[in-house]
């Protein structure tokens, strides 16, 4: 299966996703004004958010951004100054033991142990979960045949490649059957065929109902999988929704895609839509797919009309869509953003854009 | 040639700005002045004899030996298997320099810096020549030459090693092993054999030439071990340096013939697995092993504690058949020993050989408990580990019992290995079955003291190496530095003042117990060593508990 097979496919899965996300309200994930400070450094300002049972958000934001210290907080690792976080009802400070039962933990560091085998390495946290050995054994069965490395179970962990201690990495937390899986980096140094397996994975566990707390630096692959992102900057979270409506809260411009029936008319629809939208509009035909793109302010009766116009002038138009927004120019926006209001006034906070749908 | 230049001005720098190089240098530099301070004459009577200056000069060429067998071999070892992992040997290769240029450069700078270290020794030397009594050619400079002799054969040996082994740790382990058996077990079969006319006393009167020691004693005056009276007519250091250089020579051939592409070829482990081998291939391998590595493990019983049996799975001598062949070699050794006894090929005495038993368990004991127990805490710091224990929900107690429990039963595997040699020894003489049990309960508390302190000192540091290395240097302090002052009790030190220092040390209470000469004049000394150490490990564990507490907390 090539590149963009599969991403068509996880298109699907994700259109799939969106709807069963709408019926599963139960919040699983609620952080509320969560904040830690080291020393005068505020690295997590008030943090606030909630994510329902079988999302995935998608967690991101430049390095020092706070992520890392938000995760470390969600599973116990990291004492908040202020704030709550509660994983399904527990408090992650005072049910710490309980948290770790329901959430699997993925550090960036993969954390092997030498002269391990692999099936070894997961029988040891098995049974540091409390997991019996016949349930255990066949435990580590599953989760090896889920993340498509059954066929390692006998290497030494420290001699599989990045990729594939990864998928253990993946394996690992599975073992006890977690509500809500968190997952840092899980895609950093991993060649395009590992992150397509990645993604294949994650996907699957969502479709089983599991929570996924996401970062990752590989924005475009966020993008596939994340029905949900928070973007976090300078401790602060700027933006928190679907991608698509953070997009336009953020950019306030969307990316419309007119596909045409007839290639040789995409120079002169092109001309209208220059002509007849505003002047800042960035107008791209395509004759080799037969499309012109636009980005535009327009509202939707704008929009509208503009369609109105073009059908009644003949042209034979098979689409007319919104592009899902980018989140590497989401994200580069907030950031700059960040980086132009930090010089300025560092005590007060940026507005949040919150969207729910 | 330009390229051999090119390596050293490379290698050599690389060496000395090592922080362990500055480590090592002072230590050595420390106690060789140490030692010669503590011997210079106090009194403004002269030793017109010399004996007390000969004394200084054996004990100054034992301890040079010694550093030079400790430090010597690591380096080319792990400096040659690190440079093929982090591939800069692999550039070197590309590169137009030849490969008997890069060894010829390599080893060079390795020769350098061996000699630096036994530079260091030189301001020793040179006050125990200003005692009198030592020749400046024939003992100094013949010293020096033999313990160059010997560096050059553990480097060529060293950098062999680092062509064949894969890990640093596997090169370690090959490299000591290497040098122990050319050191010590080639002098072994002669010991035995010594005096018969039989084609394998012949040949152990050879192999004994492989090994540096007894040209050493030769040089430095002293009996070669085991010697039955006759003497010795043969050149010994004569034919070591020859047998050396021949050696250091087809060593280097090799070497450079290793030197190719193939050392960044190797596979990695494809998890061979007994389980699925043929019948006939599983039967052999229950045979040659009696627990094989290759066999597929069933999972944590419910009973043991996960932490302890993945501390035994995940270190370098934690799988079981390891630690068989470990305790078998102790057991053999301590046989070996009680055997030379009851042979009369050494005219030792129970005592005498009790008391080497002690210390040689004792050195064993300090040589593996740190490496063991040192990384326990730093090194899941250093691996990421602790972080993916702390989510889980194990407790503090459960993780730091499962770990002190693998560092304890490695060490009384290790202890119970001796038992049969104390046996025989109980055999020879009943009356000492006592003093025996007194000496076991004795070499426990060492361990229980080694384990804690540097399980403690690990609590403290994020990388193994610091915590390896500031455990062993406590440990020496306390056993080696303890033992430093006995050796000095005579002048400057008072008896009352070495029984003080001899209480924190319980081998001192061990051969104390069985009665070795030097120790049994220290009354209740067996008695306080114990409170002692019953005190530290007390202490330690109240530490170690603290701080494993606090770490595991969240921040």
């Amino acid at each position: 299966m090539n590149d963009l097979q599969a991403a068509g496919k996880q298109d699907e899965r994700f259109i799939q996703k969106a709807e069963s996300v709408s019926s599963a309200v139960s919040p699983v994930v609620e952080i509320n004004g969560l904040t830690k400070t080291f020393g005068t450094f505020v690295a997590l300002d008030q943090l606030s958010l909630t994510l329902n049972k079988g999302s995935i958000l998608g967690f991101i934001g430049p390095n020092g951004a706070g992520k890392t210290t938000a995760i470390r907080i969600l599973v116990g690792l990291t004492r908040p100054t202020a704030g709550t976080a509660r994983i399904a009802g527990a408090d992650c400070v005072r049910n710490a033991r309980k948290v770790r039962r329901l959430v699997g933990y993925m550090p960036d560091k993969f954390g092997s142990y030498d002269n391990m085998r692999v099936r070894e390495y997961l029988d040891f946290f098995g049974a540091a979960f409390g997991i019996g050995r016949r349930k255990r054994q066949l435990r580590i069965s599953e989760v090896l045949e889920l993340t498509n490395a059954t066929w390692m179970q006998d290497r030494f962990v420290e001699s599989l490649s990045h990729g594939m201690q990864q998928r253990i990495g993946i394996a690992r937390t599975l073992l006890h059957d977690p509500e809500v899986l968190i997952l840092d980096e899980p895609a950093n140094g991993l060649d395009p065929q590992a992150r397509i397996e990645m993604r294949e994975i994650l996907l699957r566990l969502a479709d089983e109902g599991r929570t996924l707390i996401v970062t990752s630096h590989i924005l475009p692959e966020l993008a596939r999988i994340c029905d949900r992102v928070a973007i976090l900057a300078g401790g602060q979270l700027k933006a928190f929704g679907t991608l698509q409506d953070v997009s336009r809260a953020l950019s306030q411009r969307r990316t419309m895609e007119i596909e045409l029936l007839d290639t040789d008319r995409v120079a002169a629809v092109a001309a209208e839509l220059q002509a007849s939208l505003e002047q800042e509009c960035e107008v791209t035909p395509s004759e080799a797919e037969s499309v012109v793109r636009f980005r535009t302010s327009a509202d939707e009766e704008q929009l509208s009309s503009l369609l109105n116009k073009l059908v009644t002038s003949g042209e034979r138009i098979s689409q007319f869509r919104e592009v899902a927004g980018d989140l590497e120019e989401v994200f580069i926006s907030v950031t700059q953003q960040t980086s132009e209001d930090r010089p300025q006034n560092t005590e007060e906070p940026a507005p949040v854009v919150e969207t729910t749908s | 040639m330009k390229g051999t230049i090119a390596i050293i001005e490379r290698e050599l720098p690389s060496l000395l700005r090592m922080k362990q190089t500055l480590w090592i240098f002072a230590i050595v530099a420390f106690t060789f002045s140490a030692t010669v301070l503590l011997k210079w004459p106090s009194t403004s009577t002269a030793d017109l004899s010399g004996v007390q200056a000969r004394a200084v000069f054996r004990g100054l060429a034992y301890a040079m030996f010694v550093t030079v067998v400790l430090v010597v071999p690591a380096f080319p070892a792990t400096g040659l298997i690190r440079e093929v992992r982090r591939r800069t040997m692999e550039l070197l290769l590309n590169s137009p320099l030849r490969r008997s240029e890069i060894f010829v450069g390599k080893l060079i700078a390795l020769v350098a810096f061996a000699l630096l270290l036994l530079a260091v020794t030189l301001p020793a030397m040179a006050c125990c020549y200003a005692m009198g009594a030592i020749s400046p050619t024939h003992d100094v400079l013949g010293l020096y030459t033999l313990l160059g002799v010997i560096c050059i054969e553990l480097i060529v040996l060293g950098l062999l090693v680092g062509t064949v082994a894969e890990t640093a740790e596997s090169g370690l382990r090959w490299v000591y092993g290497a040098t122990f058996t050319l050191t010590v077990i080639a002098v072994i079969p002669h010991i035995f054999l010594q005096g018969g006319e039989s084609i394998y006393a012949v040949v152990a009167s050879h192999m004994r030439t492989l090994s540096p020691i007894p040209a050493l004693l030769q040089l430095i005056g002293d009996e070669p071990p085991g010697a039955i009276g006759a003497i010795e007519s043969a050149d010994l250091i004569e034919r070591y340096v020859t047998s050396a250089l021949v050696l250091s020579l087809i060593g280097s051939l090799v070497c450079i013939q290793r030197l190719n592409y193939s050392l960044m070829d190797r596979s990695r482990s494809q998890g061979l697995i007994t389980d699925e081998r043929s019948a006939s291939l599983r039967a052999a391998r229950r045979v040659m092993y009696l627990v094989d590595p290759q066999k597929r493990k069933s999972g944590i019983s419910w009973f043991l504690n996960p932490v302890m049996v993945k501390e035994f799975r995940s270190r370098q001598f934690g799988r079981l058949h390891w630690l068989l062949r470990m305790v078998a070699g102790c057991a053999v050794l301590s046989l070996l020993l009680t055997l030379a006894t009851t042979m009369g090929t050494l005219d030792w005495g129970v005592e005498k050989v009790g008391g080497i038993m002690i210390v040689a368990q004792v050195g064993l004991i300090l040589v593996l408990t740190p490496g063991i127990s040192g990384a326990m805490i730093a090194g899941e710091m250093e691996s990421g580990g602790w972080n993916m224990l702390r989510a889980t929900p194990l407790s503090t107690r459960r993780v730091v019992t499962g770990k002190l429990m693998s560092v304890s039963i490695t060490l009384a595997l290790v202890l119970c290995a001796s038992l049969p040699g104390y046996g025989i020894i109980m055999v020879i003489k009943p009356v000492l079955q006592t003093q025996v049990a007194q000496v076991i309960v004795s070499l426990a508390l060492t361990a229980a003291v080694a384990m804690l302190v540097s399980a403690t000192v690990s609590s403290f540091f994020r990388s193994t190496a610091a915590a390896t290395t500031v455990s062993y240097g406590l440990l020496i302090f306390l056993y080696a530095g303890s033992m430093l002052v006995w050796v000095n009790r005579d002048s400057p030190f008072s008896h009352a003042v070495v029984q003080r220092v001899l209480s924190a040390n319980a081998m001192a209470g061990a051969l104390n117990a069985m009665e070795v000469d030097g120790f049994q004049v220290y009354d209740g000394l067996l008695g306080t060593t114990w409170v002692v150490s019953g005190v530290m490990c007390g202490v330690l564990l109240l530490v170690l508990s603290v701080r494993t507490w606090r770490i595991w907390e969240p921040d």
